[in-house]
């Protein structure tokens, strides 16, 4: 690893230890017992710890099936034992006679990568469920629908809406779950949420991001090297569901670190990591060569 | 659209109760014809308890379709559509034939219910499990869903698995009791329906519309995938404990009554999302209203029908409409959304 942790300033907000979790490979839920023959398992995330603090935006980089979206749904606490393993530690996780589901919603909220709304709810609808368990707050609804540019849109069937904006209601839900009477909290867990948006949108997005983690946090996967870095103030890159760095976002989006995560050249342009595609053809002429 | 839904749905309820209790055999020269007069003391109060007996069946079926399309997460969902109906009947079916095998006592309306529910528990549990075993063959990552054709295909097979087994139980019963048995099978409402089997319908009814009633919010929330569902603080684990005995419940109830009645507890909640939308707070007390609208009519319907040789099972009734509305629902893609 190049940096093993990134101090943080402040308390840290989220606290993951040593975290671990194995599937079976079907998708079992029971995948680490079924068999107990090693080659049934898949360990998507191995021994991975971090912390996070008020006000930090931390991204998640790597290849394709290296864990990322695994890692989420750990720090999310979706996943339980036998599958996950290891330590996840919420600083504002009251204890009280509520469920833990309902106390988990109050301090973080997660967006998939696929987000689904099978019934016919208009869009405004659907942000009102993120406040299922913190109670009903109309401002809070407007205030995440402004923040991903859709309050004009609100009334509409979310499924009319394209794949771009059903993805910026997925985000305002989560907006409006976190949302402390106008001020952000907690800890915010998207799995590629500009997959699908346009320029324009992702800098709105950035900005709403920007706001709510001055009093919470941020963790995000990105496939785009140059966007994280651009956004977040931590990063850490993954492979094959280990962090090979963690540390500051400018330090640890290298293109050295990336080339090794991507399994592929990878070189800066200005501000901007790109794969080398000259280098991958002077490599893949000399396979043809050779 | 909720006000309106709900009285378009009210007023579907009372025409085709008016329509249930006016139709009936009057005797016209010395010949019984069927015909349309309100009728009056005992005789009004008997149709009325059919009507009663109906919607009350009917409602139990909307909500069993309901809780069963929201435990799944796939529109096609419904008791007969899943072989859980097919399941209870052999439930029952056991239950009347091991009384008889092993020359215990008569079997009362409360054993049948045990047999009911066992059958159909243990059928949804297989079905649901084939189901979700196919998709997550697929590589499903915290969505939830289940494929809605690979699960309506196993609860077809399944419940035809039953459905043979269950004949099979009627070649060991004495010729009467087969007899009963095969009509019932048709899905047949109780002509003079007891009273305390009646009225395990009911509080099965409402004890089920409560419990899927205090669930609306979470019901809303599960709407969304999985992952947000849970995110969101919903305990998905319980909840769908809950779907799953309501659902399971609920139809085996309605099975132990009066048979395998088909497409009931498919088309009540599609008729009650259209007309109340999609929140559950309406949905629930809605897709009751729609199941029990519909088995009514359904039941007004077979007693026009007379073709010599008895009242036609109100199954038969609502296989004729309801499949082809099935088919519709399939082919259109609206089940989607």
């Amino acid at each position: 690893m190049e940096s093993l942790t990134a101090p943080p300033a402040r308390a840290p907000l989220l606290i993951g230890e040593n975290l671990g979790l194995r599937y079976g490979l079907h998708g079992s839920f029971h995948g680490s017992s079924r068999g107990g023959s090693a080659a049934q398992v898949v360990d998507a995330v191995v021994g991975v710890s971090l912390t996070l603090a008020e006000g930090e935006i931390l991204a998640i980089v790597g290849a394709n099936g290296c864990g990322k979206s695994s890692l989420l749904r750990v720090l999310a606490c979706l996943e339980t034992a036998p599958r996950a393993s290891g330590r996840v530690e919420y600083r504002e996780l009251r204890a009280s006679a509520r469920s833990v589901a309902h106390r988990l919603a109050a301090v973080r909220a997660l967006v998939p990568q696929r987000p689904e709304a099978t019934a016919a709810f208009s869009a405004r609808q659907v942000v009102r469920l993120g406040r299922f368990s913190v109670g009903p707050d109309e401002s809070a609804v407007d205030r995440a629908l402004g923040d991903v540019g859709l309050l004009a849109r609100a009334e509409l069937p979310v499924n009319t809406l394209s794949g771009g904006e059903r993805q910026r209601i997925a985000i305002a839900r989560a907006f409006a779950q976190l949302d402390r009477g106008g001020v952000g909290g907690g800890v915010l867990l998207l799995d590629e949420p500009f997959s699908g948006i346009d320029p324009g949108e992702v800098a709105r997005i950035v900005t709403a991001l920007r706001m709510r983690a001055r009093a919470g946090a941020v963790v995000l996967t990105s496939h785009d090297p140059g966007l994280a870095r651009a956004i977040a103030t931590h990063a850490m890159v993954m492979k094959e569901g280990r962090a090979i760095a963690f540390g500051a976002a400018g330090e640890v989006l290298s293109a050295k670190l990336l080339s090794e995560a991507y399994r592929s050249p990878m070189r800066e342009v200005g501000d901007w990591i790109v794969p080398d595609l000259t280098a991958s053809q002077s490599t893949e002429r000399g396979r043809m060569r050779s | 659209m909720r006000t309106r839904g709900f009285i378009v749905l009210g007023v579907a309820i009372v025409v085709c109760a008016l329509m249930r209790s006016a139709i009936g055999p009057v005797s016209v020269d010395g010949t019984i014809k069927l015909a349309l007069s309100m009728p009056a003391g005992e005789i009004l109060a008997f149709r009325l308890q059919s009507v009663l007996s109906a919607a009350m069946l009917g409602a139990a079926l909307g909500l069993s379709g309901l809780a069963l399309q929201s435990l799944l997460r796939n529109p096609l969902a419904s008791p007969f559509v899943l072989g859980v109906s097919s399941g209870a009947g052999f439930g029952v079916a056991a239950v009347l034939a091991g009384a008889y095998l092993f020359a215990l006592p008569a079997v009362t309306f409360g054993g049948e219910v045990g047999g009911a529910i066992a059958g159909a528990l243990i059928t949804l549990a297989i079905v649901a499990w084939l189901g979700r075993a196919r998709v997550s063959d697929g590589g499903d990552h915290g969505s939830g869903a289940s494929d809605p054709t690979a699960l309506v295909l196993s609860g077809v097979i399944v419940g035809a698995i039953f459905s043979a087994a269950t004949m099979l139980l009627e070649q060991l019963v004495p010729h009467g009791l087969r007899g009963d048995l095969l009509s019932w099978m048709a899905g047949r409402l109780p002509e003079i329906p007891a009273r305390s089997a009646l009225a395990t319908v009911c509080v099965s009814v409402a004890v089920g519309w409560i419990a899927l009633a205090s669930q609306a919010g979470a019901l809303d929330v599960a709407s969304l995938s999985d992952d947000e569902a849970r995110s969101s603080g919903v305990d998905l684990g319980a909840l769908r404990r809950k779907l799953f005995l309501v659902g399971g419940i609920l139809a085996a109830v309605a099975v132990a009554y009066a048979g395998p009645i088909g497409f009931i507890g498919l088309i009540g909640p599609h008729i009650a999302r259209k007309l109340v939308g999609s929140r559950h707070g309406a949905l629930v007390p809605a897709s009751a209203l729609a199941g029990a609208a519909l088995l009514v009519s359904a039941d007004a319907v077979r007693q026009w029908i007379d073709l010599g040789t008895g009242r036609l099972p109100v199954g038969v009734v609502t296989a004729l409409a309801g499949g082809p509305a099935f088919l519709w629902l399939l082919r259109s893609g609206r089940w989607n959304r």
